[in-house]
């Protein structure tokens, strides 16, 4: 299926159902909606409303029980592990809540992973991540490990990984979760600035009402499917 | 994609737990140690096997008339019935590289007798002088004198004393059959007894001076039945002989047949090559051993890094990338362990070449395959097993992350991530 713009990810009645000792769970239930490419958008909702399955199935990290998932108009739904690590590796960041660095890693080999799994030589990532670097306040940290790190810089180095290889799609979970109001205001207006210098698109999953508030777009999700959607 | 990530990864993680990285390395390590230690072992005994065989009397390479072999005929000499120039042709042996020394023998069946006692004997004629650089069994002597050239002196084994209730001095009527075709006896004298632990030498040779034996056996001075010769490497003796036998070294195009150990005594090659063959059964019983061991440590690294796993599945990593992030790491800690094996190898091997255990006293002496076995565990430098046992060791190693690779690969992104 086309569309006049390539939507940076688009969902199709999409259902996911989770099954455990015999309960059933459904976690997103017949969600359509379509997110174009340099939107900044936020999904809200209470805990369990289903925001994080969504963003997962955004990210093809997990496949839905019904209904399809396209990003860029490329159909996932039905991928192979192999060819969804090959998409997400090239049109996808991911910003966790909890960072997620590799501990045995410096700050700057975090960041340059997805350069080095695409093949980019040595010079030419030490170049994008100190650019990065210097751009999101953590330049000079290049060689720390992520335990000499605080909580604010390791999920700069994060969100670091996520933009560096320019991808069209960033998709973050509760990424200012663990930090305080200052670390967590500085996170945003990094993103804010990559939104409007990079064009990446943003789709935040997040009870942060400082985060809600400077989305552009605001999703609230309840009991898995979209009470409302908002563009301001 | 490239290998680089998942090396460093691999290679780092090592250093995580660095108390279970090392029990690990050093169990792999000990592993590697038994493996090579056990087949320097088996090298040494094999290596004294092949020393106290070929060196108490038959020397690592023999030459005789071609046709001399398999019967043993008296008339067989070299060079035939006109013999050959025996000085000429020791030099010219003795000038082959890797030569130690070469001595002329002459042989006949022959009966010995004292008093009403007569023993069936192989009879020895050899030049005690020469016999020094090629076999011990003038070392071995334990009473007595070695035969003087020129006279009718025999040196005789222990254990043939005993039967003929002899001693040194007494005299003994040999009686053999003379090449002239008659039935040639005389007196000998013991002149000294000789103890080399295998029961045949010593129940069954009777060594007189080449000179007195030729005499008797009515062979003039440049007939010899062989040229006993010995080399500074035994496992280099077919390519000796090969050399010696093309190189024509024989006076006057006499034909001389040059025969290795290993053709005169092929039991031994045969318990050499059982021996090389066991190995691998200890090299196979190590290693999967080590395996589940591995395996066990590897398959709890894997599932405390689950989350590990499902960031880089997230990040773009494909299966194949995160089993090799694995395989590195088993590869890292496969390298380390050669390393501290290495390490707690070589010290240990020198010091049992140099000061090895002595069994003796528990067990004594013994005889396998013909040889005289000193249990004694003297260890040898088994220089390809070093390289085979790493090899083996690289692989247990690899081997042993397959599986818990394959998991590490199954791990849900979504649901790990989360915590679930």
């Amino acid at each position: 299926m086309t569309t006049p713009t390539n939507a940076a990810v688009r969902t199709d009645t999409v259902w996911k159902i989770f099954e455990h000792d015999g309960i059933t769970v459904e976690a997103v239930r017949g969600v359509t909606v379509r997110i174009e490419p340099g939107e900044f958008v936020v999904l809200a909702g209470p805990s369990g409303s289903g925001k994080t399955t969504l963003l997962n199935l955004f990210g093809g990290l997990t496949r839905p029980s019904r209904g399809r998932v396209w990003i860029d108009e490329q159909d996932i739904t039905d991928m192979s592990e192999r060819q969804l690590a090959r998409l997400r590796l090239e049109r996808l960041g991911f910003v966790f809540q909890a960072y997620n660095l590799l501990p045995v890693l410096t700050a700057l080999e975090n960041a340059e992973f997805s350069l080095l799994l695409q093949g980019v030589d040595e010079e030419e990532r030490q170049r994008r991540v100190s650019a990065l670097f210097e751009k999101i306040g953590i330049a000079g940290l290049e060689d720390r490990r992520p335990g000499k790190l605080s909580g604010g810089q390791q999920q700069r180095v994060a969100v670091a990984r996520a933009v560096v290889s320019e991808p069209a799609l960033v998709l973050a979970d509760e990424p200012t979760a663990n930090l305080d109001s200052a670390s967590s205001d500085a996170l945003l207006d990094v993103m804010v600035r990559l939104n409007a210098d990079l064009g990446t698109t943003f789709v935040f999953a997040t009870h942060d009402t400082r985060l809600m508030e400077r989305a552009k777009r605001l999703i609230r999700l309840v009991d898995g499917a979209i009470a409302s959607d908002h563009r301001r | 994609m490239a290998a680089g990530p998942w090396w460093r990864i691999g290679w780092r993680n090592l250093g995580r737990n660095r108390r279970r990285t090392i029990l690990t390395a050093t169990g792999l390590a000990f592993g590697y140690w038994a493996v090579v230690v056990i087949a320097g072992m088996a090298d040494g005994i094999v290596a004294d096997m092949v020393r106290t065989a070929t060196g108490i009397l038959s020397g690592q390479i023999q030459a005789h008339a071609p046709a001399y072999l398999p019967d043993r005929t008296l008339y067989e000499t070299i060079g035939g019935n006109e013999g050959t120039d025996v000085p000429a042709l020791l030099a010219a042996i003795e000038r082959e590289p890797g030569v130690l020394g070469a001595a002329p023998r002459v042989y006949a069946g022959g009966l010995v007798s004292s008093g009403a006692t007569t023993v069936g004997v192989l009879l020895v004629g050899a030049d005690p002088a020469r016999e020094d650089s090629v076999s011990r069994l003038t070392a071995a002597l334990v009473e007595g004198h070695l035969p003087a050239p020129g006279t009718r002196e025999l040196l005789i084994g222990s254990e043939l004393a005993r039967q003929l209730n002899v001693r040194v001095g007494t005299e003994l009527v040999v009686v053999a059959p003379a090449a002239d075709g008659s039935l040639a006896n005389d007196l000998f004298t013991v002149a000294g007894l000789y103890r080399t632990g295998i029961a045949e030498l010593d129940g069954s040779y009777a060594v007189g001076p080449l000179d007195a034996i030729q005499a008797l056996l009515v062979l003039d001075p440049g007939r010899v039945h062989e040229i006993a010769i010995r080399i500074a490497d035994p496992w280099t003796a077919p390519a000796i002989a090969d050399s010696l036998g093309t190189r024509g070294v024989t006076p006057a195009g006499v034909p001389v047949a040059f025969r290795p150990w290993t053709t005169f005594r092929p039991e031994l090659v045969d318990y050499a090559n059982l021996s090389a063959g066991s190995m691998w059964i200890v090299v196979v019983i190590v290693f999967l051993m080590a395996i589940f061991g591995v395996a066990n440590t590897l398959l709890m690294t894997t599932f405390e890094r689950r989350r590990e796993f499902a960031l880089l599945l997230a990040l773009g990593a494909t299966p194949r990338g995160i089993v090799r992030a694995v395989l590195a790491e088993a590869a890292a800690l496969g390298i380390l362990s050669i390393v501290l094996g290495v390490v707690i190898t070589v010290p240990v091997l020198i010091w049992w070449h140099y000061d090895p255990i002595d069994l003796g006293r528990l067990f004594g002496d013994f005889t396998m395959a013909g040889a005289l076995v000193r249990p004694v565990l003297r260890t040898d430098y088994p220089v390809t097993m070093f390289f085979y046992a790493a090899g083996a060791l690289l692989l247990t190693a690899l081997l042993a992350a397959l599986y818990p690779a394959f998991r590490a690969t199954r791990v849900p992104p979504a649901d790990t991530l989360a915590g679930r």
